[in-house]
Parts: structure tokens; sequence; C-alpha cells
């Protein structure tokens, strides 16, 4: 099912929460709307389940306009971040509740419900009540439900937030394997870039109620489209500089740039920067972090220039070590100064 | 310093706790006939034993147990759909609130100035009646106030209850609906059908507490049946209170042997929702994660 | 579609509830202020202030007992709430023996039913010479709103904890100054709502205060009510109006002294 969002603006409470928003989202496609808090990212999920009414623009359904159609008809179902199991049912009765409502034989919904256990993983668990239930079951009978309403638009609004870390990774996992395998579009909502980097075809970056950038993970990693963006993958140092004929020219250094003519920032984040012990060198180190991977070393210059760079830990630098650096401009990202 | 500490927070309702507790026991057995004051010191069950026995105790039961089941069972019917109707149409706030708290807030013995105002013969109810035509003269209204039916009293007890039903329940019934019910909402079930099958079961734990507070209240109560009650037959309170305060005291213990009476009926209803309360704990009914 | 149709059924039921709710006021109004009034007329005649003047001359001393029902409410709501702090606190944040019993004690008055504890309790103040006094009184109408009172304040202080005291305490302060300042100014909305709850509670009562007081403690509802019984409208509204105002006034009043006291700190 095709999803498109055409200047699509909400306003709650007088503020405006989405501003003309604009997204396509392809049949089978998984998605990720990233960003901080507040960004209206769940305001976006409700939008399109119909919980929420926009003030502009429209939800369109595998090219039909969906405004008109009452949220319960629209089975764009949402998986909450704070799960809202029934406690007046038991898991199964919760996992076949949408079959109950569409009138479904309880014997055929049982069946059906206990499948969809069996999917997540939860077998043996049908007659529980929801107070016996940890954290990650809870959340994969939540799934499970979605599943039994047999939605045509996935959403999944911070699902793994209140989980542990270790549940995180087998929850995103599981999700995964899911939406393969059912091919249904999916729209997660998060504000952690690694679950958006490691689980999406796309990603959504939002940033107060617009759409900063819409692309693969690699894209959006490597070649950020403005400061926002880049600053929520990985900080780094910003150096300014003008390109001309594809050269990258400032106070620090130049660099061959496949980029227009104009003002430009240049990115160096920690990997971009190569170190290479000299007793004369430019920079000093003024401290090693221990990362468990790798070392982060801080180092700076007699000009108070601040750069960061990543190290294994087989480098014999200490602290106190006079360096010199060397910048991978592969690695070097360039953003355009707004005009 | 810090051990004392409790021990005085707790001095002034130990104090007032222990005077309330002497008093109704003092109360209870004097029901039992002990009343030394009054030269009265055997035991006995015959205050009791002669009023289950008589037809105006009887009649008294029945009154107020009429007047208590059916005002509490079309307050909480009324009440519940109420509340439904302020979180469905979104005023959980503001000057609608404002207007059920005004009417929680008036007291009874106005209210009785309501009921004699709106629904006697000579009342705004009989004038509009009578302008639509639908009575010829004051005579034909139905007696309300001052008769066996009870219904001015019926009819006060609702005008207060049904927004304090709604106001107690409004607080769970409206966070149900807002997690709860928007769940079931986008998993394809219909406003009616996600009321009925989520919001409404959830909220009874505070439905049913609403509704045992107000029956409690109601049976036990005498303003109301006291200020427009018939002559006969009186409700309990009522009847209690006149054996209470009439002039020749061997009457007294037969006022404290009905609220005796009174308080164990009370209790029962209390208990039985206890009980049934408990039973649903068990089952897994009553939550209290939302 | 058949939610928007029982939506506006809903809207229906609503509005008809604040109309049943809002005509009788309304009712109380005109009648204090009719005059002529016969049937079968919808509103009145003609009006006058008869009613409200006949309430309002001195010999009705409407004015004197105003102010001591006033008085006396107002001091049942400030001892609750005090008391109802009190209790609260120590069933919150201390353990004691005994605890469940204080529990009890302050949900009994809402299992007894009003006319046995009232006579139940007439009999030992007439003992302890407590009968027919003004401080008899405030103790009856204390036992009855004490049990919300207590409600009211135990969920707020269980929300708000003994943390920043706690943190005052270690930064210096001394018990009494830590509770003073830090605690109080947080506790001050269910303070205000128990305050509020109790003065209406009090203020409204008419048979327990009548049994207690033995008519030698007038308040303004003793006043009303025989006009209530007798069925005369008109002066029983003037009363009922005067009830309401004076309530009235005393909210805002206390809401403004509230409002100046957190202001200035």
């Amino acid at each position: 099912m095709k999803l498109e969002l055409k200047n699509l603006s909400v306003t709650l409470s007088d503020k405006k929460i989405l501003k003309s928003i604009n997204l396509m989202v392809e049949d089978g496609e998984f998605i990720s709307l990233l960003g901080a808090s507040g960004c209206g990212k769940s305001t976006m999920l409700k939008t399109i389940a119909g919980l929420i009414n926009q003030s502009e623009g429209s939800v369109i359904l595998d090219g039909n306009i969906a405004d008109k159609i009452p949220a319960h008809k629209r089975r764009t179902i949402i998986v909450f971040q704070n799960f809202r199991l029934f406690p007046n049912m038991t898991v199964w009765e919760n996992v076949s509740f949408p079959l109950k409502i569409l009138g479904v034989e309880k014997k055929q919904a049982r069946e059906k419900a206990l499948e969809l256990l069996k999917k997540v993983k939860l077998e043996g668990y049908e007659n529980r009540s929801v107070d016996e239930l940890s954290g990650g079951q809870m959340q994969r009978v939540a799934l499970a439900r979605a599943l039994a309403a047999e939605p045509i638009v996935l959403l999944l609004d911070e699902p793994f937030s209140s989980l542990d870390m270790n549940l995180r990774k087998d929850m995103r996992e599981l999700v995964s394997e899911l939406q393969k395998e059912y091919k249904i579009t999916t729209i997660l909502v998060t504000h952690d870039q690694e679950e958006a980097l490691t689980m999406s075809n796309r990603i959504a970056f939002m940033h107060s109620g617009q759409i900063e950038q819409y692309d693969t993970p690699e894209n959006i990693f490597k070649h950020p489209v403005n400061t926002i963006v880049a600053d929520y993958f990985s900080k780094g140092i910003y150096v300014n500089g003008e390109i001309t004929n594809n050269r990258f020219v400032s106070e620090l250094f130049t660099s061959n740039a496949n980029k227009h003519n104009g003002k430009y920032k240049c990115l160096i984040r920690p990997l971009a920067v190569k170190v290479n012990k000299y007793y004369k060198g430019d920079f000093k180190v003024a401290s090693k972090i221990y990362q468990g991977d790798n070392f982060l070393l801080k180092i700076h210059n007699s000009k108070d220039l601040k750069l960061e760079s990543i190290i294994s830990d087989s480098v014999d630098i200490v602290e106190g070590d006079r360096v010199n650096i060397e910048l991978d401009m592969d690695r070097l990202i360039f953003i355009p100064e707004k005009q | 310093m810090n051990k004392k500490i409790p021990f005085i927070l707790i001095m002034p309702i130990v104090l007032l706790g222990v005077l309330f507790m002497y008093g109704v026991i003092n109360g209870i057995v004097q029901g039992f006939g002990y009343i030394p004051a009054f030269n009265l010191r055997h035991i006995t069950l015959d205050y009791y034993i002669e009023i289950l026995n008589s037809d105006t105790f009887l009649d008294s039961l029945k009154i107020s147990l009429q007047i208590s089941v059916t005002s509490s069972i079309i307050s909480v019917l009324l009440g519940t759909m109420l509340t439904a109707a302020l979180v469905y149409t979104g005023h959980t706030e503001g000057k609608v609130i404002q207007v059920i708290k005004l009417a929680i807030l008036i007291p009874h013995t106005i209210v009785a100035l309501f009921s004699i105002s709106m629904l006697s013969q000579n009342g705004l109810i009989a004038r509009l009646f009578y302008q639509l035509g639908l009575i010829n003269g004051q005579g034909d209204f139905p007696l309300l106030l001052y008769t066996k039916n009870n219904l001015g009293i019926i009819l006060g007890y609702i005008w207060k209850e049904v927004p304090f039903v709604a106001y107690f329940s409004l607080a769970l019934m409206s966070s149900i609906n807002n997690t709860l019910g928007e769940a079931s909402e986008n998993l394809g079930a219909s406003k009616l059908k996600t009321f009925f099958h989520i919001t409404l079961p959830l909220s009874m734990p505070a439905i049913r507490k609403a509704f045992l507070i107000i029956l409690t209240f109601s049976f036990g109560a005498y303003d109301l049946p006291f200020l427009l009650g018939a002559t006969v037959p009186k409700a309990l309170p009522v009847q209690s209170h006149i054996e209470y305060i009439h002039p020749d005291l061997r009457h007294r213990p037969y006022a404290m042997a009905i609220n005796g009476l009174i308080l164990i009926i009370t209790w029962t209803i209390a208990g039985i929702y206890y009980l049934i309360t408990k039973k649903k704990k068990i089952k897994g009914d009553i939550h209290e994660r939302y | 579609m058949k939610d928007i149709n029982s939506n506006k059924l809903l809207k229906l039921f609503l509005y008809l509830v604040l109309f049943a709710i809002l005509t009788p006021m309304i009712i109380l109004l005109l009648l204090a202020f009719a005059s002529r009034w016969p049937w079968p007329s919808l509103l009145p005649d003609t009006y006058s202030l008869r009613a409200i003047k006949e309430v309002l001359a001195p010999h009705t001393k409407v004015v004197s007992t105003l102010f001591s029902s006033i008085i006396l409410s107002l001091s049942v709501a400030i001892l609750s709430a005090i008391v109802g702090t009190m209790t609260a606190r120590a069933l919150v944040l201390y353990e004691f023996k005994g605890k469940g019993f204080i529990d009890f004690l302050g949900l009994a008055p809402n299992i007894v039913p009003g006319a046995i504890f009232a006579m139940g309790i007439h009999v030992v103040f007439i003992k302890i010479s407590l009968a027919d006094t003004v401080l008899g009184v405030i103790i009856v109408h204390l036992m009855y709103t004490l049990p919300y009172s207590i409600n009211i304040m135990r969920d707020l202080t269980k929300s708000i904890g003994d943390q920043m005291e706690m943190q005052a305490y270690v930064l210096g302060a001394s018990p009494l100054k830590a509770f003073m300042y830090i605690t109080l100014p947080l506790l001050t909305p269910g303070i205000m709502a128990s305050v509020s709850m109790a003065y209406i509670t009090s203020f409204s009562q008419y048979f327990i205060t009548l049994l207690i007081g033995g008519g030698k403690v007038k308040t303004i509802s003793l006043l009303m009510v025989p006009f209530i019984t007798k069925g005369d409208r008109n002066i029983g509204s003037a009363y009922a109006l005067v009830f309401a105002i004076s309530t009235l006034l005393v909210f805002i009043i206390i809401d403004k002294i509230i409002k100046k006291i957190t202001i200035s700190k």
C-alpha cells in the first residue's frame, strides 16, 4: 500500500505542529521518522491513522484520499510506546480483538491469535493475563495484535523506548523479520539514530514540524543537507570556507570537493581525522578517552582549534603527545551555507 | 525526637476518633436497653425484636429501600451517561464541569426547596404542563411531594447524585478513553463498540464505588425524607429521629435500635460490595495501570 | 455516520443535564425577587424586594447569624485542613503501630450513616457538657469533614513525598523550617481544596447542627429551613440566595488571601 502525505499541516492548541509535510512511502517500504522530542513525529503518525485531524492537506492511501475515512476504518495500525494492552482480556483475547470486532468466529479468531503469538515467539502465553507479562512480552503481544488487524500501513510509535537495551536489539530484529515476511508498508518513529540507520529503507529526518531530509540511511549519514541533520548523527567540527571549481579553500586546509561553487561549512567528524605522532606536531593531545572498541582523542593546536579523532587501542599515543593530522578527504562533509 | 513526631501528628485524629467510636458504641449499646442515666440497666434484645416485628418498621424499611435503590440505580445509569457525554464531547474541564461541581456543592436543604418550587402541584413543571395543555388544572398534576410514592425525594436525590457519579468517574473514564480507547479505535472498533467493549468495562471500578457511596448515603440520610416525605410511612432515619426526640425518654432505646438496624443494613450492603469486588480482583478484572 | 449521530445525541444529553441543573437555580433567583407569581405563569408577574427585605430585617438577626455561621464554618474548615494534613503526613511518611487503625478511623464517618453518628455522639456530648455549645458543633462538623480532608491531603502528600524537605534539611534547615518553606507551599492546592470542601459541608449542615447545638447554636441553615418546611418559597429562596452569595464571597476572599500570600513569597 503506497502512502502519500500531501501538504499536510496540523495545528494543535494554536501551535503549528506539522508544517506542510510532503512524503511518499512506497508499497512494502520500511521508513523511519527520525528526530528529537517535540519535532512532530508522533503527531504525524496519529494524523495518518486518523486520530488527529489535519488543518490542511491530505493523507493518500494507495492513490485514494483517505481524509474522509474514519479512524477505525483506515487499517493504519499503531503499535504504541506504552503498549496499551487491554487489562480486561487475556493475551489471546487481546491479539484477537481486531478479529472479534470484524465478527470473526471465536474459534477461528483464537486460532489466528495462536498463530500470530507463535510468530512473535510467545507460544504458550495465550491464556496469561496482561499484568503477568514483562515489558518485552507486552510489546510482542501488541505487535501480534497489530498484525491481527491486517494493517495496510504499520505505524510504530517509539515502540522500543521503554525496553532495556538488550531487549531492544531482539525486538528490532523481530520487527524487521516480520515486516519483510508480511511486506507491510511500515513507518517507525524513533529518536534513536542507530535504530533508524539499521532498520530502514529510507529515513525522513524531522525538525520543528518539517522534513529536513528524506533519503537512504547511507546518504543521510554521509551527505546531510544541513547542519541540523548532520549534527544529529555525529558531532564534529565545522570549518567555514568556499568552493570554487571543485576545490574547497579554508583557513585551515584545502580539499577536493565535488560540489557547486559557493560558501560551505566543512564538517570534520572524528573518523575523518587521522593522527600521526610527531614531536614537532601542530596539535597536542589534551585527553584520551576509552570507549570500549576504540579511543577518542581530543586534540588542539596553538590557535585553539579543537578536533577529535578515533584511534584503535593498538596505537601508542598518550595525553601530552604532539601529533600531526591528516584529513581523510573522502570523509569530509560539505554543507552549503544558508543564504 | 523523631520517633515522637508521628504520634504528635496523629493525636488530633485519635482524640476525635475515640470520641466518635465512643459515641457510636454508646448508641449501639443503648439499642440493647443499657442506659444507666435512665435507670435502664438490663441488656436485652427486646427492643430490636419489637421493632423487627412492628409494621411501622417494615413500612419504613420498605420506603427507605425504595428511595435509595430507585434513586441510586437511576443516578448511576444517568451519571455514567453524563460521564460518557463529558468525555466524548471533550468537556472534561472548563465551564461545564464548574456547573456540575456546583450541583454537587449545593446542600440538600436547598435541593428540597428546588423540589418544592419545581415539582409541587403549584410548581414550575405543573405550570409548564398546563401551558402545554397536558393538564387542566393544578389538581391534575400528580402528587410528588409529601406522598407515599416519594418521587419528589427520589428526583431530589437524582438531581444531586447524577453530577456526583459523573464527577467521581470522570478522571478514570477520561484516561481510559485517551489511551486504551484510542488504541481500540485504531484497531478497528467504532467509537460505540469501543465504549461498550473497552471504556465502560474498565471504568466500572469507579462507577461501582460511586454507586456504593450514593446507595449507602441515601439509605441512611434523613434530610430529604424529613423535608419532603409523607406523614406515614416515614423513612427509617426519620423514624429513628422521631423516637429520639420523643419527650418520653423510654423511647430512646427504640431510636438507637433503629439506628443499629440501619447500620447493620448499611454495612451488609458495603460487605456485599467488597465481596463482589474482591472476586473481580482475583479474576483480573480490576487494574490500576491506567 | 453512526459516530457523528451518537456524538450529537451525547451533546444534546449534556445540554439537557446542564439545563436541568441550572433551571432550579434560576427559579430560585426569580422567587427571591418575585412579588406576584400566580398560577399558571412561568415567570413572575411583578418583582419586589419584599422577601429580601424581610430576610435582612433586623429582627431576624440574619446578619449576626450569618457572621457567626461563617466564623463557625471557617473554624471547621481550617481545623479540618490542619488535622487532615497532619494525619495524612503521618500515614504517608511514617511507619508506626496502629497505622491501619488510624486509616480506618479516617474512613469511619463515611460508612456510618449521619443519623446514627449524630444521635450517638449527642448522648456523649451531653455527658461531657459539650451539647448545645459551639465547640460541640464544631467538633461534630469536624468529624464529618475529616475523611474527605485526609483523603485529599493523603494523595497530595504521597505525590510530593519528603524528598525536597530532606534536601533542605541536609542543607542545614531545621525540620520545622524545611516543612514550612518547602513542603507547605506545595501542599497549598490540597489545603485549599480541603478548606473549601469542609467549609461548604459545615455551612450546609442542618440536622446535625440542630441536634448537637440544641437550637442554641444558630446558623444560617437553621434560620432557612423552617421556611422550606412551611413552604414559603419566596423567603426560603431569599435565604438560599443569602447562603449562596455569602459562600461565594467567602471563597473569593480566601482565594485572594492565598494569592497574596503565595505572591509575597
